[in-house]
């Protein structure tokens, strides 16, 4: 498949994954990739987070992401016609202290790839606001569970051992709180 | 092969102590530990940057400065933490040198 100037960071990102799960490489995109994917868009991160699975050769990667088109440069992969970049930050697989995450898959006609699942995505983006204070974080984690059907008991479960019910106490509040319109100027 | 006096278990030297210097410290700037660890400058940034990317560390800008801690989103933050304060323990110079450093804030105009 073609990627091209018009990609959405979506197309990229499930595109990239399924030539990696086609290759036998077990990756999953995460991040704030992950997060527009569950938000339909909503946000546009630069680049497109894959967290590997087990042991896998640059080789491996540089020939996968070379099918599409991609070039390592340093620690990233780039593409002349697109203007997302492909990253493979250091695992393992974990949202927090959280090990245990069970990626689903998404296929949107370029074959299935691994993604977080929405309550990991959501948790994903609540820990940068529990342990960053980052606000963009959190907007974005209520994105996804308006949006989305996540598991609250999960997510309340894993506050906990995150040593931050406060902050998810936030988060709930975010979420019954009226959608933020912009106000036309006339 | 270089005869080797201190244990470096974290890849080496300026790594593990500035591993250990953040866990101590909390946060920290490459100009700071390199005064701390005596070791040049260059050397502490290269093992920072080498840390976060393997996302044990965690950078931000705070001005013109890159400010350092320990990754709070480490999956293994709470075991790293008690290993580094047991090896901030065998580290007998580190922690003379910490304790020597003021790091409580000063009003400003207020003389030295």
């Amino acid at each position: 498949m073609k990627l091209n100037t018009r990609a959405s960071l979506s197309t990229v990102a499930l595109t990239v994954g399924a030539v990696l799960r086609r290759r036998g490489i077990t990756a999953v995109l995460t991040g704030g990739a992950c997060a527009s994917l569950h938000t339909g868009g909503a946000y546009v991160s630069n680049d497109a987070d894959f967290v590997v699975r087990g042991a896998v050769r640059q080789a491996a990667l540089d020939s996968a992401l070379g099918e599409l088109g991609f070039e390592r440069q340093g620690d990233r992969y780039v593409h002349p016609r697109v203007s997302f970049y492909v990253e493979f930050p250091p695992g393992p697989l974990a949202i927090g202290s959280d090990l245990d995450i069970h990626p689903v898959e998404v296929d949107r006609g370029a074959g299935p790839a691994l993604v977080l699942s929405p309550t990991d995505s959501c948790r994903d983006r609540l820990a940068a606001f529990y342990h960053w204070r980052d606000r963009q974080s959190l907007r974005l984690a209520v994105s996804i569970a308006r949006a989305q059907p996540v598991d609250f008991k999960v997510i309340e479960k894993w506050s906990r051992a995150e040593g931050s019910l406060e902050a998810y106490a936030e988060f709930l509040r975010e979420l019954t709180r009226p959608k933020r319109t912009r106000v036309r100027r006339v | 092969m270089a005869v080797k006096t201190v244990s470096s278990p974290f890849g080496g030297k300026a790594r593990t102590r500035a591993l250990v210097a953040l866990a101590l410290l909390g946060s920290s700037f490459p100009r700071e530990l390199s005064r701390l660890l005596t070791a040049p400058v260059s050397a502490i940034s290269r093992a920072l940057y080498g840390l976060e990317r393997d996302a044990l560390v965690a950078g931000r800008l705070v001005g013109r400065t890159r400010v350092f801690m320990l990754n709070p989103a480490y999956f293994a933050k709470r075991e790293l933490q008690v290993y580094l304060a047991r090896l901030a323990d065998a580290d007998t110079e580190l922690l003379a040198h910490v304790e020597s450093l003021r790091r409580r804030p000063r009003r400003s105009g207020k003389p030295l």
